[in-house]
């Protein structure tokens, strides 16, 4: 992989982090209310490894913990503030947090555990119909893979070899439980033989091995071999929402957790290999960090939809 | 009463009614016609290509092939899921449960993602998707195959709710269905599907749509006004040929569509008669009577001479036994006692 791409794929990993937390911060700022934000700080490498290993044309389908993919798909970052900020400027026109573009091609599902991935499988299906070489990816937890939804999408995509990448975000957590006490086995992957397609675990915090395994598994949906499964094991850095006081879980295995934050972990493998300096990462990060303030400017200044947008777009 | 042998083969037509199209056929035309206008329809469910249990997808997949009729495992939830992506993908999935109570498997699918996700992402996305629901009770099929369920879904915002009574509104709804962008509901009476009708000439013209939204009188009444949803409206007929000899003269409208539902058609007709029966199959508690009856009180309370009746499922799981399900399920000769009770009340 060429320098170039490497320092893309931190650059948009440290994208997705400070703007996260510019989205946390106005609600610690009491600017906005509502649904705490759910942020992904500590699973930047699943977004971009997965996202930057896409094409064109390709289709991402998000949870609640949308943000990453939503910057890693080359979203506008003051847009997607303005979204979850529910400012008019946005998106979806600040309706949801369910950020969507279709040109971008990132759906924004989540409200509900586990319902984009039978979504996401009949985009695969209306690809595979007009005969187009593109992918579907829906992402989810490893919380989500226990919805019967996983299992009836799961089977429906093996057995019409749909372009599908079932991409399980396995973060440890589902909100307070922790992955052995919902999930009887070592790891999600094995679920796939179940249903006769691949199944790989990656470690979520290398953005490399997640983009080697999404390209892999993008290239054999694109032959139409069909699905695959893939868990990119990561950690939940932050709380399930802000405002989680995190009881279920010691404060030394997070601390312990942060030590393997994968974008301090990509920072140093860049540095080792010579792609970047210290000073050429510490540049990029504050480019980044303006990028990110610069967006909490736009949505702070952007106005709310008028009221009579409440009763629009519910019928096409 | 219609007869109770929902999966009887081979059934003799009488020699009378053979010119006339079934309502079955009538939805089957309906897609056949959609399809070869429209790549984009597919149809997608648990034997719909090979076995279709009561014959309405027969032969489309032969016309079709097996790309465009796709016979699926029994799986609810990605059945209606998938055809909610592949619409937003561009397709226009027509889905059929095998029975409509198994749309219960899948209604997240429903009523969060088909009707909702327009709405969420600001009008980005469009989710044409038609869910076939065979419904109804009558045939002895049990509480597991029999209900009505439309007011659950009335209930909730984003869908469109058909509930065609004739061959004509079948075939009329189904192809206006499949040339709109909302996801639909098209709720089709099993007791119905052997019945055949009566038709407009348009009936055979490529363009036969019906309007969502319109009512249809059925008869005109100045007595006392019925609205009747599918079986139901064929039973207000007969129940309002007997009190004509009676020299009660009874209306009878058919919303067709119940969401939208037509409530002026209704209202005009209340304030004209000055009496409502309402009858459905529906389960009574937060049913579509129970709405329809509020929407006129509301509006022309003051026209009403005396308290409008509702008829429906008292709130029992539609019984498996005949016997017992004909106690539950309103008939011609409860319709004519509902409609006795707003003339003496």
């Amino acid at each position: 992989m060429d320098h170039k791409t490497k320092i893309e794929m931190l650059r948009r990993m440290l994208l997705i982090r400070h703007l996260e937390y510019k989205w946390g911060e106005a609600y610690e700022n009491r600017e906005i209310d509502g649904l705490p934000p759910s942020l992904g700080t500590g699973q930047e490498a699943v977004s971009v490894g997965a996202c930057m290993a896409l094409k064109p044309g390709d289709f991402v389908f998000t949870t609640h913990r949308g943000f990453g993919p939503q910057v890693a798909m080359g979203m506008d970052p003051d847009r997607i503030l303005a979204d979850v900020c529910f400012k008019a400027t946005g998106y979806n026109k600040g309706k949801s947090y369910h950020v969507t573009s279709v040109e971008h091609g990132i759906l924004g599902m989540g409200g509900i555990v586990g319902a984009q991935i039978p979504v996401a499988t009949g985009m695969a299906l209306s690809f595979k119909l007009k005969n187009l070489r593109q992918v579907a990816v829906p992402f989810f937890g490893e919380g989500a893979c226990n919805e019967g939804a996983f299992h009836e999408a799961a089977n429906l995509a093996a057995i019409w070899k749909l372009p599908v990448i079932f991409l399980c975000e396995n973060n440890m957590y589902a909100i307070s439980l922790r992955f052995e006490e919902f999930i009887p086995v070592k790891s999600v992957a094995g679920r796939a033989k179940a249903y006769g397609m691949p199944g790989v675990t990656v470690d979520g915090n290398d953005v490399l091995a997640v983009y080697k395994a999404v390209g892999k598994a993008a290239a054999r949906a694109r032959r139409g071999l069909g699905p695959s499964l893939i868990e990119a094991k990561t950690y939940r850095l932050a709380g399930h929402l802000c405002d989680d006081p995190g009881y279920y879980r010691p404060r030394e295995e997070v601390a312990e957790q942060w030590s393997k934050c994968p974008i301090l972990k990509f920072k140093a493998q860049l540095e080792s290999e010579g792609v970047l300096g210290r000073n050429e990462i510490e540049k990029l990060e504050s480019q980044v960090k303006e990028i990110a303030e610069k967006a909490a400017d736009f949505a702070r200044s952007s106005p709310h939809l008028p009221a009579e947008e409440a009763f629009t777009d519910i019928f096409a | 009463m219609l007869p109770r042998r929902l999966f009887e083969h081979g059934a003799k037509i009488p020699p009378e009614q053979k010119r006339l199209p079934g309502y079955r056929g009538a939805i089957n035309e309906a897609l056949a016609e959609e399809m070869a206008r429209d790549d984009s329809i597919i149809v997608m469910g648990q034997d719909v290509g090979k076995a279709p249990p009561f014959g309405v997808t027969i032969g489309l997949l032969d016309k079709f092939g097996p790309e465009r009729v796709l016979d699926t495992p029994i799986s609810e939830i990605v059945m209606v899921g998938a055809a909610v992506g592949a619409a937003i993908g561009g397709m226009r999935p027509v889905v059929e449960m095998q029975f409509g109570d198994f749309l219960s498997c899948a209604i997240d699918q429903v009523v969060h993602q088909a009707a909702m996700l327009r709405y969420l992402t600001g009008g980005q996305v469009k989710v044409p998707v038609v869910i076939r629901l065979p419904c109804g009770a009558g045939q002895g099929t049990g509480s597991h195959h029999a209900q009505s369920m439309y007011s659950w879904f009335v209930h909730s915002p984003g869908l469109r709710v058909l509930v065609p009574s004739t061959a004509a509104d079948a075939k009329g709804l189904m192809k206006t269905a499949l040339r709109q962008d909302n996801p639909v509901l098209f709720f089709e009476e099993k007791i119905l599907y052997r019945t055949r009708w009566e038709v407009p000439a348009e009936y055979t013209g490529a363009d036969f749509t019906i309007p969502f939204g319109k009512a249809e009188t059925k008869r005109q009444g100045i007595d006392v006004t019925v609205v009747a949803t599918l079986a139901m409206v064929h039973y207000a007929m007969e129940a309002a040929k007997h009190l004509e000899g009676e020299g009660v003269s009874v209306e009878v409208i058919d919303p067709r569509t119940l969401a939208p539902l037509d409530t002026e058609t209704i209202l005009d007709s209340v304030r004209k008669t000055g009496r409502l029966v309402v009858v459905d199959e529906a389960y009574l508690s937060c049913g579509i009577q129970g709405e329809i009856i509020a929407s006129v009180t509301e509006k022309a309370f003051s026209n009403l001479k005396s308290p409008p009746v509702r008829l429906g499922n008292p709130g029992v799981p539609v019984p498996f036994a005949p016997t017992l399900e004909e106690a539950v399920i309103p008939n011609v000769d409860k319709i004519e006692k509902a409609i006795r009770k707003t003339l003496t009340a």
